[in-house]
């Protein structure tokens, strides 16, 4: 009944946040015994990546080669629902995160492939967003040479004001929601992947407020790294 | 600078769900006191004490808020919060205080020091009880003063607060404080013991819980409380059993349990012994007592049913009178008393208030707002407002009415008027206007309207082609040129859905200038508009239609009368008089096609009235005539309504702002089938092409009025034609039952009507003039809010256009009655209801009704009695049937101190009946007497 | 929002701190003059790391040890590794490495003397010298293009392995050094894998006379191995997998000292972790003792 305030005429959102601030990043590496691990929480936002790789490819390319697979599990959004989430998004995302990884991907070891397990804990807005730094963080954990980071990060657009990091709540009210992937280093967009209608005018202010926010979380997996 | 903290836990109706939320705490929410050191905020407290409120104060006792004496008041988030789930218009209303007055926002919530986290086994509201005495307490810590104020009605939470060395008060004790004279008056009897020797007492409310098991059980339905206009203890109300649409009446004080107009209730439908008759009785207002029905006459039972709990509460500010009866006439003239209120909707009961201006009130038209009505109580207990001005006095009176049908008639605001186009009054049309539009500033176009008409939306022309066919052009007004989608001048207009047209004045739907001027499609001026062309053959065969934006520059624009002129002169030639001509021809034979397809034409008693130029009073009354030119217009608006109907339809399936008008069930045509029947006049309801031949052959070669009266009262058997959204029903449903035609738009005035302009939008799309359109436009949800909306948000389409026309009504009846004062006039009249204590008759000069009662005078045995089964009134051998023609004499009983409003006073002159006169005091003949009350 | 200390980059123009660490896309230097080595790249004429790690650098070669990876040999080293398939006139061996390394034909010894022509025979016959599953141990001799390295057998020390017992660790903790056959006093020989597989086995005289049996390289039954022996090989296991989980670099002095710390212990109790520490923490304590 009550019209849900997605940012309060005080300037705060639903979890208390600002508009241009991200929520809580914590992200640890080298869980498994896989090659390459990684886990990552932004906000309750909670996966779980495992790379295998790079190893023998059963098909003879002669192109490096990522597969990635993207679950999520029963219990991660608040429904119970079994399995319903495995359809198109899911396949979308993967391949979304396949053609990332690939153009930053340094050199094709032929006949080799790597591949990229993303289980997803706890859903609560910017699952996209969180499986690409995941898999960065994975990757970079089993050695695997890239030529940078890639970070991502939602934003959107609310009463008149760009947001940042966009949580289950404010994704699905219907504020635009723009997924942003980038290399901190040279700001170049690796992806966008927007399924709503915004305005052109107000494109400009979300685009710049997410590559902020991007450059602010790579330098949270950064230090992460660096432990 | 901050954490989360994840934790709330909920559960939803229906499965259990945890959901996990991140709260974070933040350090950098400052506090708005000015000299506070370390927070730099700008806020708009001033020094001085300060009160925290808690929520039940702002909830009851909003009118008391809006009161210039408070000032200097911190609204709690928690606070807040807790409206907002309460009660959404309390909370937009003080949303729309906050920057008025000086109230300060704090962020309790967010804040690392006055977060409060539930304890084990604490309820929602003791955790927010808390978290205000915490946030009170950090407030007194952090400027080190202790002039915080906490006010709350709760006895529980002030102790509390007290103990913790807080200052505490109720509202009463904290307002007593202050020094304005009237404040008291606004403070809601919220907690008020009333006396105790009323021993009357209504059944209990059920609690929600019993109330949505019963819902669930079906032992209970749920429907919305339709007291009856005629009887204020009686009610309808609409419930939806085994799929099927019921109506339930309610009769007599207790099953209404206390039910007011509007509210959501839950009801129980009593055992078929307890069913009551559908023939109503007439209730004054000034009734107290409950009618006594007795039921031996177990003649057309109806389902009945009562009251058993509240699902939810529609008050509203109402306006009205204090009752004079009530009022003490005391020395002290601010005393507080206890006086009673009605409201001008006679459906309201009375409404006990406390005033300390009771006297200075009487007589003046006041709003009052109910506060609750407790069981033991006979009546609603509620609070003074406002005062508006003299019962009787034209503006009053007509705001009154203008409140009471919920038209809002403030003047456009500075933000709306900003969306205007810069130029103002110096605004022409230019090259860059242009773009994607058709140049038809040379063509033969032409207006017709009203006299005094200034908004005008149409026009027309008419052209012979070289192949023998014509091209006919209908030229609407493009507003949504300049009013874009979702602006502030955009959302007033959709708040106020359509034009207000009363007798005297007009509220306009959007702001002057481009209702009279830059959008009104004026003669010998550029302008831009939306143009429908056809080309017909001369037997009125549409070969082909196209739509597009146009740029025109009306030739003439005409009165009816005016163009009627041209019409009839067979020596005017020119251009634009050959196009009306044609244009009659082809209407004529629009019009006969579409009463050969079963469109209807009902008639209505309303009636022009004539002003005297200075006095403003009304002079004379005439009837609204129908000329050719009127009919003209009026096909081919229907033809432009129709053709863009289907269009936007292909386009937009799913989100057209379409209108349908219901066939009426066939059970609304019984009464007057039944008394039609004896005059050998058959009326066959099945489809409107039947009814439509009925009622024309429906003629008494003695009374040339009748067949109008016949299709007045078939007007009343007729459903509302309403706007919906095309994607909520399936095609069958679109059937416009008056017009007879499939699917039915409104296209041709948007300046006056919210519905057009979005139309005028779903048409641009179609035709490709917008590529950008908002994403609301195919929206099905937010057309579908647009029509019927939710009863909290007022954009709604639907309910302004009955409210307006609701309004239009009662500003005539205002100027009517104003008409009779002082006369007294004799007129022939015609039976149109009878009743069980009356009859109810038609005025057809005046196109006023009146009612006749059995009884005149109260104390008297009545004169008439019915005859249930052959539904008439006798005494000896007179009888009073349905379409009797019957003489009556008119005065009017002026509102004074002690009524409500003006009435109109009828007395049977002919047929003569003894008892039904009052005989005069000193005058010979006994007509000039006002009657009882 | 956590305001982070932001990580300081490394923009100098020198690397001097050899025990910098970076992540990818960081610069490590804009001077020309060196050369790149593995885990770098360049980027407009700047050295970019493209791994997380350690920086290493030899003279004028820069090059990025990253924490973890997979195999990435070098022309010379000794892996350890099995048989995964049977190609044209070569082997497919695993080795845990990027792709599967590769053995051919004609870089194996022979039963019947060193240098002998292959014929259609052998070809016939690869079956017999290597079946699929084997576990041999041989040297890195060549990559080929595509980033696959070649391997050969052609010493004594390399062959098909037996008598023993497979630990895996991850290559990175496999030091180099010298000689990767290593012979305990116990009686047990640990062959370390430069690719992390590490074979223990029971002690194998290799007398001069062996040599000229050819056909013994190639048998595929166990010798008889006494239960001190058996005792011994797991105790070595144990070791090496403890060193594995604590994350220590494996070679063969901390073997040995290990091995004798844990003398007093059943092999089966090495493998709890609290023990395993404590073994580890008195084995490192004494390496740097002996330092």
């Amino acid at each position: 009944m009550s019209r849900l305030e997605l940012i309060t005429p005080e300037g705060l959102r639903v979890d208390g946040r600002r508009p241009k601030e991200t929520r809580r990043i914590y992200s640890r590496t080298d869980l498994l015994a896989a090659d390459g691990s990684s886990y990552i929480e932004m906000g309750n936002t909670k996966l779980i990546t495992t790379v295998y790789g790079p190893k023998e490819s059963k098909n003879n390319n002669s192109n490096s080669i990522i597969n990635v697979e993207f679950h999520l599990a029963s219990f991660a959004s608040g429904s119970t629902a079994k399995k319903l989430r495995n359809d198109k998004k899911l396949m979308e995302n993967s391949i979304a995160i396949r053609d990332i990884f690939e153009s930053v991907l340094i050199k094709s070891f032929g006949r080799s492939e790597i591949d990229v397990f993303i289980q997803v804990l706890q859903s609560d807005g910017g699952v996209l967003a969180a499986a690409i730094n995941g898999t960065c963080l994975a990757l970079i954990d089993a050695g695997i040479p890239i030529t940078d980071y890639v970070t991502a990060c939602t934003a959107g657009y609310c009463n008149e004001q760009a947001i940042l990091d966009l949580n289950y709540i404010e994704e699905s009210s219907e504020v635009p929601c723009l997924t942003v992937a980038l290399t901190p280093k040279n700001e170049k967009i690796l992806l966008m992947n927007m399924e709503h209608r915004l305005h052109l005018d107000n494109f400009d202010s979300v685009l710049s407020l997410a590559k902020t926010g991007c450059q602010t979380i790579y330098e949270s997996l950064d230090e992460c790294i660096r432990k | 600078m901050l954490f989360s903290k994840s934790f709330i836990k909920k559960t939803k109706k229906g499965s259990v769900i945890k959901i996990v939320k991140e709260h974070y705490l933040r350090d950098d929410i400052d506090c708005g006191i000015p000299s506070c050191s370390s927070c730099k905020t700008e806020s708009q407290l001033t020094d001085g004490p300060y009160i925290i409120p808690d929520t039940n104060m702002l909830y009851h006792q909003i009118d008391l808020m809006e009161h210039q004496g408070m000032q200097n008041i911190i609204i709690l988030q928690t606070v807040l919060q807790e409206l907002k789930h309460k009660s959404l218009p309390i909370y937009q209303r003080i949303r729309n205080l906050i920057p008025k007055k000086q109230i300060y926002v704090f962020c309790n919530e967010h804040h690392r020091e006055t977060f409060v986290k539930t304890e084990m086994g604490e309820s929602p509201n003791d955790r927010n009880d808390r978290a205000i005495r915490r946030a009170t307490e950090w407030y007194v810590a952090h400027c080190n003063k202790n002039n915080f104020i906490l006010v709350t009605d709760d006895r529980d939470n002030r102790q509390k607060a007290i103990k913790q060395g807080l200052a505490a008060k109720s509202v009463r004790e904290y307002v007593e404080t202050l020094p304005f004279k009237d404040i008291l008056d606004l403070v809601a009897n919220h907690d008020e013991v009333l006396d105790a020797q009323n021993s009357f007492t209504y059944p209990e409310h059920l609690s929600q819980i019993q109330i949505s098991a019963g819902l669930k059980s079906g032992a209970f339905h749920q429907g919305v409380l339709s007291i009856s206009g005629h009887n204020f203890l009686e009610a309808t109300t609409i419930i939806k059993h085994n799929n099927e649409e019921k109506t339930i009446h309610i009769v007599g004080r207790e099953h209404l349990n206390r039910g007011i107009q509007g509210d959501v209730v839950a009801i129980q439908v009593l055992p078929e012994s307890e069913w009551k008759s559908s023939i109503s009785t007439i209730v004054e207002e000034e009734v107290a007592e409950d009618l006594n029905v007795d039921e031996k006459e177990k003649i057309d039972l109806v389902p009945t049913g009562k009251v058993v709990g509240i699902i939810k509460r529609n008050w509203r500010p109402y306006c009205g009178t204090i009752d004079v009866s009530s009022v003490q006439q005391t020395s002290t003239l601010s005393a507080v008393q206890s006086v009673f209120f009605w409201s001008m909707d006679k459906r309201i009961p009375k409404i006990r208030i406390k005033t300390r201006q009771a006297q200075d009130l009487v007589g003046k038209r006041i709003i009052v707002a109910i506060d609750s009505w407790e069981k033991n109580s006979r009546y609603p207990a509620g609070h003074f407002v406002r005062v508006l001005g003299e019962v009787g006095d034209k503006q009053t009176e007509t705001e009154v009415l203008l409140l009471e049908h919920d038209v809002p008639f403030a003047p456009f605001s500075p933000l709306v008027l900003s969306f205007l186009p810069e130029e103002g009054e110096n605004w022409i049309v230019q090259d860059k206007h242009l773009a994607n539009r058709r140049d038809f500033r040379g063509w033969d176009i032409c207006s017709i309207d009203p006299p005094g008409c200034t908004d005008i939306d149409d026009a027309l022309h008419a052209k012979l082609l070289p192949n023998g066919n014509y091209q006919v052009g209908v030229h609407i007004a493009d507003v949504s040129h300049f009013v874009k989608p979702e602006n502030a001048m955009d959302l007033e207009a959709q708040r106020r859905g359509t034009t207000v047209y009363l007798v005297d004045k007009r509220i306009d739907m959007l702001p002057g200038l481009l209702g009279t001027n830059l959008c009104s499609l004026r003669s010998n001026v550029d302008r831009l508009a939306f143009s429908c062309i056809w080309e017909i053959t001369p037997q009125a065969e549409i070969l082909s239609c196209e739509y597009t934006k146009s740029v025109i520059r009306s030739k003439n624009s005409f009165t009816y009368d005016e163009a009627q002129a041209r019409l009839d002169d067979p020596n005017m030639n020119d251009p634009v008089s050959l196009g009306i001509k044609a244009l009659n021809t082809l209407a004529k034979q629009l019009r006969k096609k579409r009463m050969e397809a079963g469109a209807l034409t009902l008639a209505s008693p309303e009636v022009r009235f004539r002003m005297e130029n200075d006095s403003q009073d009304p002079v004379d009354v005439e009837m609204k005539e129908l000329k050719d030119t009127n009919a003209l217009v009026e096909e081919f608006m229907l033809l432009a309504n129709i053709y863009v109907a289907k269009k936007i339809y292909d386009t937009f399936p799913d989100s057209s702002l379409l209108r349908r008008h219901p066939k009426p069930p066939a059970n609304n045509f019984e009464p007057l089938i039944k008394a039609v029947a004896p005059l050998g006049i058959e009326i066959d309801p099945s489809t409107s092409k039947t009814l439509s031949d009925s009622l024309d052959n429906a003629v008494l070669p003695s009374d040339a009025y009748f067949n109008k009266l016949i299709r007045i009262m078939t007007t009343r058997c007729m459903m509302q034609a309403v706007y919906f959204c095309s994607g909520t029903l399936s095609e069958p449903d679109f059937w416009h039952y008056g017009l007879a035609s499939p699917i039915y738009t409104h296209f041709t005035s948007p300046i006056r009507r919210y519905s057009d302009l979005q139309v005028h939008r779903l048409l641009a799309a179609c035709i490709g003039y917008e590529k950008d359109y908002s994403s609301d436009l195919v929206d099905k949800t937010k057309v579908k809010e647009m029509c019927d909306g939710k009863m909290i948000i007022n954009l709604v389409l639907n309910y302004r256009h009955r409210m307006a026309q609701q309004a239009a009504r009662s500003s005539v009846e205002l100027y009517t009655h104003l008409f009779f004062k002082g006369k007294t006039l004799q007129e022939e009249a015609y039976v149109i209801r009878i009743l069980k204590n009356g009859f109810v008759v038609l005025i057809p000069k005046y196109g006023v009704e009146g009612i006749i009662y059995s009884s005149p005078n109260p104390d008297e045995p009545a004169v008439l009695t019915l005859n249930a089964e052959e539904n008439v009134l006798v005494n000896g051998n007179i009888r009073i049937g349905l379409f009797n023609k019957v003489k009556v004499q008119i005065t009017v009983n002026e509102a004074g101190e002690a009524g409500q409003r003006s009435k109109l006073c009828l007395e049977l002159i002919e047929p003569s009946i003894k008892g039904m006169v009052k005989p005069a005091e000193s005058k010979p003949k006994a007509k000039k007497q006002k009657t009882k009350k | 929002m956590l305001i982070l200390k932001p990580a300081s980059h490394a923009d100098d123009m020198e690397v001097d701190r050899k025990e910098e660490i970076v992540t990818p896309g960081q610069v490590i230097t804009k001077d020309l003059a060196f050369m790149r080595g593995h885990g770098t790249f360049t980027l407009n004429e700047q050295l970019v790391a493209s791994v997380a790690g350690k920086i290493e650098r030899v003279n004028k070669l820069v090059s990025v040890k990253p924490l973890k990876t997979r195999f990435n040999g070098e022309i010379g080293d000794v892996v350890v590794g099995r048989i995964a398939e049977l190609g044209n006139k070569r082997w497919r061996v695993d080795i845990q490495g990027r792709q599967e390394a590769t053995l051919l034909l004609s870089s194996i010894n022979l039963p019947g003397g060193v240098q002998r022509r292959k014929n259609e025979a052998d070809e016939m016959e690869m079956r017999s010298f290597f079946a699929e599953g084997d576990m041999l141990s041989a040297e890195v001799q060549a990559f080929f293009g595509d980033g696959g390295c070649s391997l050969h057998t052609r010493s004594f020390k390399y062959g098909k392995l037996r008598n023993g017992c497979l630990v895996v660790a991850p290559s990175a903790l496999i030091k180099r050094s010298k000689s990767h056959f290593i012979s305990l006093s116990c009686g047990v020989d640990v062959v370390l894998g430069l690719n992390g597989y590490i074979w223990v086995q029971k002690h194998v005289f290799i007398s001069p006379e062996m040599q000229n049996q050819p056909e013994g390289l190639y048998i595929n039954e166990n010798d008889e191995i006494s239960m001190e022996e058996r005792e011994a090989i797991s105790r070595v296991c144990n070791i090496i997998t403890a060193l594995v989980n604590h994350k220590q670099m494996i070679y063969e002095t901390i073997i040995v000292f290990m091995y004798e710390n844990s003398l007093e212990y059943q092999p089966v109790e090495l493998l709890s972790a609290d023990l395993q520490k404590s073994l580890i923490d008195s084995a490192i304590s004494q390496l740097e003792a002996a330092e």
